[in-house]
């Protein structure tokens, strides 16, 4: 498998100013993210205080970025990174679908998670609740789940999961298109609830909603983004962001990370400008770990 | 060196004084990550705590006994009995930290 120097995830203002640098510093790198780059980006009305860009509006500002990519010869892979692993001295990132990438360094720039976790959630993750269901959906044969999907791509994750449990509660937590219970298997049954929070039960995990409790063998979150202490398994994080040092260090030794990820303020500005830092220090650790290889 | 557990038989670890069972499954992708930091760890610790492996594919029955509801689910037996459990991939030094404080 092909080890890159760098991976980045997340192309927002961060992660590509983080891909340019460690580009010019002549670096392999692979980013992670969307070909539309920031859906965040594109929707700005106007930003204002991007030094020689005055007054630009998302639109213009996300097509820059693109032009500036692509000048550089920077190509986004699109796939979402569910998982990255410290082996050590690499990183293992986990892709949709089980596919694997590796790289020496890897760079956070992935942005912040709406919304807080449900009261009891944390507490109960690995003991009735789950983020995975391609992963824990074996665990279930013969028993029942809810499935807490927050986009329509999670039905199929409920679909997967109800090949193995015996019965699947699928609350949608969107308002799009609601999934029509006849495209979903014969044992999901489709709940229209309000989440509030998540408790143990006589050995049975109850998820409490505005209208009825759910009591089932266990609670699957299925988010659009990954919260980072989930991302990245062992690192040290300060509520909802990332807890780094000033050259973007995290406690683990290679991963940086950079941008909204990292707390407050939340501006394109000072994203960019962390993005290159951390490019900088994760182009200093790969040349520090090459000598000693 | 990690020894697989087959048959549901748990015997070695309820008769070892200090033990770190791994619980796994051949389609668990942290589970397949874990496993080579698990290995270099068992070969730090020889001689303080004796490695295992169990498939809870192949082993339902404690899967079932030891409640395993997500894997990798890393556990510390003594004599036998259970005093501590860890969910999730954990990276090299976090996993020596966590069973230095519980061995």
């Amino acid at each position: 498998m092909e080890r890159y120097d760098i991976a980045i995830i997340g192309t927002g203002p961060a992660g590509i100013s983080a891909a340019i640098t460690a580009k010019l510093r002549n670096k392999s790198i692979i980013l992670f993210g969307s070909a539309e780059l920031s859906g965040k980006v594109s929707k700005a009305h106007s930003v204002q205080n991007y030094p020689g860009l005055p007054d630009i509006s998302g639109e213009d500002f996300a097509a820059a970025f693109k032009k500036h990519l692509d000048s550089m010869g920077i190509a986004v892979t699109e796939d979402k990174i569910n998982a990255v692993y410290a082996m050590g001295d690499y990183y293992a990132l986990q892709g949709a679908e089980n596919a694997m990438y590796e790289a020496t360094a890897v760079i956070i720039a992935s942005g912040v998670v709406p919304g807080k976790p449900f009261p009891g959630e944390e507490e109960l993750l690995g003991r009735g609740v789950s983020y995975c269901a391609t992963c824990d959906a074996a665990l279930y044969r013969g028993k029942q789940a809810v499935v807490l999907g927050f986009s329509p791509k999670e039905e199929q994750e409920a679909v997967f999961l109800a090949e193995m449990a015996e019965k699947v509660y699928y609350i949608p937590v969107y308002k799009a298109s609601e999934p029509k219970p006849e495209e979903l298997a014969g044992n999901i049954e489709i709940v229209s609830a309000k989440p509030r929070s998540i408790e143990r039960a006589e050995g049975k995990t109850k998820l409490v909603c505005e209208e009825m409790e759910l009591v089932t063998d266990g609670v699957f979150i299925l988010r659009e983004s990954v919260a980072p202490g989930q991302l990245v398994p062992g690192l040290e994080t300060d509520g909802a962001h990332i807890a780094v040092a000033r050259d973007m260090s995290t406690n683990l030794p290679g991963c940086f990370a950079c941008g909204d990820i990292t707390g407050l303020p939340y501006q394109y500005v000072k994203s960019a400008g962390e993005g290159n830092v951390a490019a900088f220090s994760a182009v200093s650790y790969v040349d520090r770990m090459r000598r000693q290889a | 060196m990690i020894k697989e557990i087959i048959n549901n038989d748990f015997s070695e670890v309820a008769a070892s004084k200090a033990s770190v069972v791994d619980f796994n499954a051949t389609w668990c992708g942290p589970c397949k990550m874990m496993a080579p930091v698990l290995e270099k760890v068992s070969d730090l610790m020889e001689g303080k705590a004796e490695f295992f492996a169990i498939d809870v594919d192949e082993n339902m029955m404690l899967a079932a006994q030891f409640g395993i509801q997500s894997i990798p689910t890393l556990a510390i037996f003594k004599d036998g009995e259970l005093v501590a459990k860890s969910i999730g991939f954990v990276p090299q030094p976090a996993l020596e930290k966590w069973l230095g404080e519980n061995l």
